[in-house]
């Protein structure tokens, strides 16, 4: 069966799919490259460098990059801390509700982001809660925990139940079983839903619109920039780099949770 | 004598089933215990009783005379092999068996050097640097049983580690384990559903059904004088015989248990009792002659080299009267 050759429709048909969804990335990566700065002509009249350098010098820009990179450190950690326990209590343990909790763990990821923006808003607003780098950091980590949660969630389920039994059999106690047995097993899925997560909160724009003050993150700077006729290919230089700063973890993502389908643990 | 664990009038219920009820049992130091008895007999659950990972809710589990109650599981002088082995997937052979002795701090050099002595001892010497993964399943089991020794535990506990091994290495290993617990001289506490293995293996054997210990004793007492029709039929293919036939044998009118090994055949008249050949087996050394009583069934067992009656023929069964064992009503 593998050895048939596809038909040429299909091949077609496969080229125009993966075009349809990579031309647009690539026109961005070209336009970062032209001399026009007001309006996107096709074809750009002239190639130039310059935007690269202009870039570098513009103070804004390195102010919401900075801000955004804080931002996804910052939940990405929140969210592997909490994922994790949520994911251990939710397959560890069998407790009343247990269906429940973790749907609702995953509902934020399901729920529109602008429903998400809103409520959390409205619930800062009630709180008296200045808007804040912390408010940005709480909004990005309903939904990056769910990512974390997800990954190991599935790790823990494929963690056979015995090994921390046998773990505490063999004398070791719960600080121990967890340092030797529990994190080994699951470290690649903490770090595959943690460079996930990273990448979410790092382009993320609904609910960060709602949940910042004065602050821009860099996918809101972007927004603000296109409104703007003025050095337009910054932007797109800008964007050239947030394709490479998202691409690259969930690059890593792929590598480290693919293959390994074989339950940890179960010897037979 | 002393006694390694003791259970004193133990129960613990899940929800609305008494997974243990109501069981007393004193296991000597030394001795190789089995506890047996069909899947959700409650076997399982007085082993982990013993381990820690279950606390009884009403009597006592002391071992070596202590009270266990308020001792977690890493704080017991036991360990475990487990059904499933439960191998550290990320640790190599040698560092699985010496966890036991990191956890409690001891040198890397010298749990390495305990660790490669116990691989030596049930013969895995030269697998120390291998994965778990890389291993056959009885291979596994060696390094399950290594770890759980590396600790010197003054008990064992087994959790039916033959069940995932095929026929011929199944009897290889109960041989090895036998002689392993000779070696070493501590309790083993071993699990099993398979009462070929604890007959064969245990000084003392349990017999569990639905949470209760049915009859305790050593291998000849369980087999020769099975206390209840379940034991009989679950511990081996003894005749169970109703009160009716019993009296129409000439015993008293209650239940009765017969090995087949203890009767023999003889002509129709001169018989105990009268029925005709239905099917004949052969069991290796044995024929197997199941005798039709006109509802009842009786196995003979008849040595392969003698002729036997061909089946529809009609013939008297005969047994001494000590051979005839009388069990209690259940």
């Amino acid at each position: 069966m593998h050895s048939e050759r596809a038909p040429l429709a299909l091949k077609i048909a496969a080229f125009a799919g993966l075009a349809f969804l990579h031309l647009p990335i690539v026109l961005i990566f070209v336009y970062a490259f032209t001399t026009e700065d007001r309006s996107y002509q096709w074809p750009p009249p002239g190639l130039t460098l310059k935007w690269f350098g202009v870039t570098w010098n513009r103070p804004d820009v390195w102010a919401s990059l900075g801000l955004s990179l804080k931002v996804a450190s910052v939940s990405t950690v929140i969210a592997i801390v909490l994922g994790t326990l949520c994911a251990a209590a939710v397959s560890r343990a069998k407790f009343f509700g247990r269906e429940s909790i973790s749907l609702l763990v995953i509902l934020p990821i399901a729920l529109p982001g602008i429903i998400t923006g809103i409520s959390l808003r409205s619930a800062f607003n009630l709180g008296d809660i200045p808007f804040s780098t912390l408010t940005i950091v709480l909004g990005h980590a309903t939904f990056c925990i769910v990512v974390v949660y997800n990954n190991a969630v599935a790790r823990f389920r494929r963690l056979s139940g015995s090994l921390v039994e046998a773990s505490a059999d063999l004398g070791a106690n719960s600080f121990q079983t967890f340092r030797h047995v529990i994190l080994p097993n699951i470290s690649t899925a903490l770090l595959a839903g943690g460079m996930l997560a990273f990448a979410l909160s790092f382009d993320e724009v609904i609910v960060t619109t709602f949940t910042a003050g004065q602050q821009q993150t860099l996918p809101i700077w972007m927004l603000e920039e296109l409104v703007r006729p003025r050095q337009r290919p910054v932007t797109n230089v800008v964007a050239m780099v947030v394709v490479l700063v998202t691409f690259l973890p969930i690059l890593g993502a792929y590598y480290l949770t693919r293959g390994g389908t074989e339950t940890a643990g179960v010897g037979k | 004598m002393s006694y390694a664990v003791e259970f004193d009038e133990v129960s613990r219920s899940f929800g609305a089933v008494r997974a243990v009820d109501n069981v007393s049992i004193a296991i000597e130091e030394g001795t190789f215990f089995a506890m047996l008895g069909p899947s959700g007999s409650g076997k399982t659950t007085c082993l982990r009783l013993i381990s820690g990972f279950e606390r009884p809710n009403a009597g006592h589990v002391r071992i070596f005379g202590e009270n266990s109650e308020n001792l977690p599981p890493n704080r017991r002088p036991v360990n475990t092999v487990f059904q499933d082995y439960a191998l550290f997937p990320h640790l190599n052979v040698r560092d699985n068996v010496a966890y036991g002795l990191m956890v409690q701090g001891v040198d890397k050099r010298s749990r390495h050097g305990r660790a490669d002595e116990m691989l030596s001892l049930v013969k895995l010497g030269d697998y120390g640097d291998r994965k778990p993964a890389q291993l056959s399943g009885g291979q596994r089991q060696r390094v399950a049983l290594a770890r759980a020794l590396v600790n010197k535990p003054r008990v064992l506990l087994l959790d039916e580690p033959l069940g995932a091994l095929d026929l011929k290495l199944r009897e290889a290993m109960q041989d090895e384990l036998k002689a392993l617990q000779k070696q070493l001289g501590i309790t083993f506490v071993f699990v099993t559903h398979d009462q070929g293995e604890a007959l064969s293996m245990a000084d003392r054997v349990a017999v569990f059904n639905d949470g209760r210990i049915v009859q305790a004793g050593s291998p000849e007492d369980i087999y020769q004088r099975p206390r209840t029709r379940f034991v009989a039929d679950f511990v081996g293919s003894a005749n169970v015989l109703s009160p009716a036939l019993s009296q129409s044998a000439g015993s008293a009118k209650a239940w009765h248990s017969l090995r087949p090994e203890s009767m023999e055949l003889a002509k129709a008249e001169s018989g105990r009792l009268a029925g005709t050949v239905a099917s004949i087996r052969y069991i290796g050394p044995v024929k197997r002659v199941t005798v039709d009583l006109g509802g009842d069934q009786l196995t003979v067992a008849v040595p392969a080299e003698r002729t036997v009656p061909e089946p529809g023929t009609r013939v008297g069964l005969n047994w001494s009267d000590a051979s005839i064992h009388r069990m209690e009503d259940e």
